[in-house]
């Protein structure tokens, strides 16, 4: 009678133990993919925790030579252990929201990194969003007018653009309004169409500004003029690495912070290239915009990302860190490394944050070797509202010009 | 061998009309099924999706957009972009393809096909580069030119005009022409040569009365098929344009695959349909030239 | 067969195809071989890609593909025109129409709608990517053969072969493929170049082959992704071509 009432009661006690013990991870597991910020996702320490076991992230269409990425999966793959793979390095944004939209969970990324011409398709018109709502520490350092206030999407660094030239030119071009010189006939270029892409595009807004279109961010038509000035000599050529390497385009605009990768790669091909603001109105373009996946196979990793990605820190790269550092516990070993916003600082991106961590005197210098000169104004940023209005403008002249 | 007597044209009945069906039909299932579910069903969908707003609500308006600037230009140039790359492709082509096949050997023969299987092929950036390696404003070829007098650049060439296209495009119609017309040649047997001659007709009439009327049809289709082939050419035009001439499959992956995305996110998928019912029309009148020459070339 | 009079336009047409074909190819291979930092020319980038550690992966990867592609187009075409050839079959016209449709939509539209459209069992697997490179084969490598097929008296030597007590499959391996083996390579060189440089489709399904490998590979080295493209362009022509001169003749009728 006692033992049966013993083995009665010792098997509730272990039930409830079994259940508990169950419930508990479980619950841990399902919150992560859910977790709207680092204290939902259980502290930091917890949330690298759970990303060292998971051991993956995907990322999508961030190439190594792009705003210092390389540097950034580096330090990120070396300090948690995880394995960072980019699907299509080279791809476009449309391409992240239809992969999102379409892709097998295999091939599902866990971030996104869109241009701000395509962030309206995140959040469809009654529709679910495709991202999940995520604010990271320092959420306020996120101007508002470059964030969902949900969390559904955030702004992450931005760029200036920049003229590049090839030095063989007859002679060293200093604003906008110089591309239409007759002494750079035939190899005046833009990256690509701006009706679909977004640094071809910015090129447009940044010559507008160079030609006397700087007060009305949203009116492009003087950049348009300014093109077409140029295709009247000649036609507009693809600024692209094989086309700067034969000589075919010798001058056009890029982002700013693509110029550690270019230029190194042109003198590795024989091609002398250099880049330098425009003397007179330098673009702050609208920034790039970072965002989870909402069928983000690797949750603790997706949310890891975003807080590494937006560090202030100053701290250590991949290189510096050493077998100590790594064994630190997880709060520990982030707060010595160098955050992602620095690293886009030091690619001479604008990271979203720079306002905020100049006054808390955390940025560290830009690489780039040249400078936006004393003469030149920076305008901008421009706001995602400009740029929609300016879209319509170019979608419908540019193929005309 | 038992023989069954069946009507010509009567209808079938019962277990004729499924003797009538497995044979008519059955063994082109394989392709049959490859072909429906990975080319005509992701096709369809398309087609459904065309149809779609912004909210999933049935529309016309992306098809009224597709019919307006800058698209309407994008159709035309790429109707003429294609009809011209066909042209200057199909003559050299055919006469270099009659060449080949009647006076060269075997393996030349051989060879030539199987070159014109790759290089019709090419396209897209390596194209591109090796032309402006070649023709660019520091070509290796213009600056030969320019020392002979004739600067390609003194104006406003570009390979990136719709010269310039036409000129790349050559680079695979040509070899294009060559694989889909020399059959016909073949097919030009030499019996009829001899007859004629045999006849008393010299070189000239057995041309203009026999070869040419013969071959035109396949001409003609070859043409066709090169039409086709220039038409929907993306990732040459891609290279080498900056948006600055309309086509319609640039259009169409700026829509569907770039970074600045329309107001009509179904756009694209429009653009894509209408150029389907162009090549239609290309293609049925192909079609209907090939059965009819068919008989020629038992 | 005019073998020895009238050469002339024969090596006239050649010339300029040659020099139409190599000039462009010629300009593109000397930034291949130039070596900026020593100076002077080097084989320097091709044997950097060469050595790019995942060189010898994408090859052998995309090498696989366009092989499984140039089985499927032949294990399907061939039967399947063969039986039409004969039978005169009612669906001729459909299936005639349906091969040349693959060629009318571009690329990219075609990737979107698969991207759209197939189950997740097909997107997983990258064995969907052979069956779509055989669909954008299709229009080269149907016609090729249907012309190859009507050029020979295809009744004649398959009732001879059937009376000879072969199978069908013995008719058509041993019969009549190598009567058209022309056609034949004609196709397995269309159909396996262009699986080899198929870029749009793979790379909007999410794949990752040698083209895509390229592109990606070449920010960093520009001239060695020139060397690249190069190989990809002169290693299936030559590996072809030299197939083809060294597989042995057999006369056929009414050629020659």
């Amino acid at each position: 009678m006692r033992a049966k009432r013993l083995i009665a009661a010792a098997s509730a006690a272990a039930l409830t133990v079994g259940i508990v013990a169950l419930a508990t991870p479980a619950t841990a597991a399902v919150n992560i993919c859910k977790a709207k910020n680092v204290a939902e996702a259980g502290g930091l320490d917890n949330l690298i925790k759970l990303a060292k076991k998971e051991g993956k992230l995907a990322l999508i269409t961030t190439p190594r030579d792009w705003a210092n990425y390389g540097a950034i999966h580096d330090a990120y793959e070396k300090a948690f252990g995880v394995k960072v793979t980019v699907d299509n390095p080279d791809g476009s944004s449309q391409y992240e929201i239809d992969t999102m939209k379409t892709a097998p969970k295999s091939k599902q990324p866990d971030s996104i990194d869109i241009g701000p011409l395509v962030v309206a398709q995140v959040t469809p018109p009654g529709g679910k969003p495709l991202t999940s709502p995520y604010q990271v520490i320092n959420w306020k350092d996120i101007p508002n007018a470059a964030k969902d206030p949900s969390g559904l999407w955030y702004g992450n660094y931005g760029g200036k653009l920049a003229i590049v030239y090839n030095t063989t030119l007859p002679s060293v071009p200093t604003k906008a309004a110089d591309f239409s010189k007759a002494e750079y006939k035939g190899v005046v270029g833009i990256t690509g169409d701006p009706t679909s892409s977004n640094q071809a595009f910015m090129s447009v807004l940044a010559a507008s500004i160079g030609n006397g279109g700087s007060k009305n961010l949203s009116d492009v038509s003087k950049g348009l003029e300014l093109f077409k000035a140029v295709k009247a000599q000649a036609p507009l050529v693809k600024v692209n690495s094989t086309n700067l390497v034969t000589g075919t385009a010798k001058l056009g605009f890029m982002w700013d912070f693509n110029a550690l990768g270019v230029v190194p790669a042109a003198k590795a091909a024989g091609l002398d290239l250099k880049f330098v603001y425009p003397s007179d109105f330098v673009l702050q373009a609208p920034p790039y915009i970072n965002a989870i996946n909402a069928k983000s196979p690797n949750c603790a990793n997706a949310r890891l990302w975003q807080e590494f990605v937006y560090s202030q820190n100053k701290g250590k790269t991949a290189a510096q860190l050493t077998a100590a550092d790594l064994k630190l516990p997880g709060s520990k070993l982030f707060a010595l490394m160098q955050g992602g916003q620095n690293y886009f600082q030091q690619s001479g991106a604008d990271p979203i944050m720079s306002a905020a961590m100049a006054k808390k005197k955390l940025l560290v210098p830009s690489l780039l070797d040249f400078k936006v000169p004393a003469t030149a104004k920076v305008v901008g940023p421009a706001t995602i509202a400009d740029v929609l209005t300016a879209r319509e403008q170019i979608i419908s002249s540019w193929a005309s010009l | 061998m038992t023989f069954k007597v069946i009507e010509e044209g009567a209808p079938k009945r019962g277990r004729a009309f499924l003797t009538s069906f497995i044979k008519n039909f059955l063994p082109a299932t394989p392709l049959l099924l490859i072909v429906g579910f990975f080319f005509l069903f992701p096709i369809a969908r398309l087609i459904y999706v065309s149809f779609l707003s912004n909210e999933n609500t049935f529309t016309f308006s992306n098809f009224v957009t597709a019919a307006q600037e800058p698209y309407r230009t994008g159709f035309v140039n790429s109707i003429k972009i294609g009809l011209f790359s066909a042209a200057i492709a199909a003559f050299p082509g055919a006469i270099a393809a009659y060449f080949i096949e009647t006076r060269g050997g075997s393996k030349l023969r051989r060879t030539i096909a199987v070159m014109s299987g790759v290089l019709a092929n090419t396209g897209g950036i390596p194209l591109a580069f090796m032309f402006y390696a070649a023709l660019g404003i520091q070509g290796q070829l213009t600056k030969v030119l320019k020392f002979f007098g004739w600067d390609l650049y003194a104006g406003t060439f570009s390979l990136g005009s719709f010269l310039g296209l036409l000129i790349v495009y050559l680079y695979f119609q040509l070899p294009l022409m060559v694989i889909v017309f020399s059959p016909a040649i073949v097919s030009l047997r030499r019996e009829w040569s001899e007859a004629a001659r045999n006849l008393g007709a010299n070189q000239f009439n057995y041309w203009i009365r026999i070869g040419i009327p013969l071959l035109f049809p396949s001409f003609i289709a070859s043409f066709l098929l090169l039409f086709a082939s220039g038409f929907s050419a993306y990732a040459t035009a891609n290279a080498l344009t900056v948006g600055n001439l309309p086509l319609t499959p640039l259009q169409i992956g700026g829509l569907l695959d770039g970074n600045v995305s329309a107001s009509q996110l179904n756009l694209g998928k429009a653009l894509g349909v209408v150029m389907i019912l162009i090549s239609a029309c290309a293609v049925i009148p192909y079609l209907a030239i090939q059965r009819r020459s068919a008989r020629w070339q038992k | 067969m005019i073998k020895s009079k009238f050469q002339l336009p024969l090596v006239f047409t050649l010339l300029i195809l040659g020099f139409f074909v190599f000039v462009p190819m010629i300009s593109a291979f000397e930034y291949s071989i130039r070596t900026p930092a020593k100076g002077g020319y080097g084989w320097d980038s091709y044997l950097w890609a060469i050595r790019e550690e995942e060189f010898l992966y994408y090859i052998i990867r995309s090498t696989w593909l366009a092989g499984v592609t140039v089985l499927i187009t032949l294990f399907v075409l061939v039967p399947t025109l063969t039986w039409i050839h004969l039978s005169n079959s009612k669906v001729r016209g459909l299936i005639d129409g349906l091969s040349l449709l693959p060629l009318v939509i571009p690329v990219v539209a075609f990737a979107v709608g698969a991207q759209i459209s197939f189950p997740e069992f097909v997107k997983n697997t990258v064995l969907e990517l052979p069956f779509l490179y055989f669909v954008l084969a299709l229009p080269y490598a149907y016609r090729a053969l249907d012309i190859g097929l009507s050029a020979i008296p295809l009744k004649t030597i398959t009732e001879a072969a059937r009376s000879a007590g072969a199978n069908w499959l013995r008719t058509i391996t041993s019969v009549i493929i190598p009567v058209i083996r022309g056609s034949v390579m004609a196709t397995i060189a269309l159909t396996f170049a262009l699986s080899l440089g198929e870029f749009t489709l793979t790379v909007l399904l999410h794949w990752d082959t040698f083209p895509t490998w390229v592109t990606y590979v070449a920010q960093e080295n520009i001239l060695g992704a020139i060397a690249i493209s190069m190989m990809s362009l002169i290693l299936p022509f030559l590996l072809l071509t030299l197939i083809t001169l060294f597989v042995p003749e057999r006369s056929t009728q009414g050629r020659k």
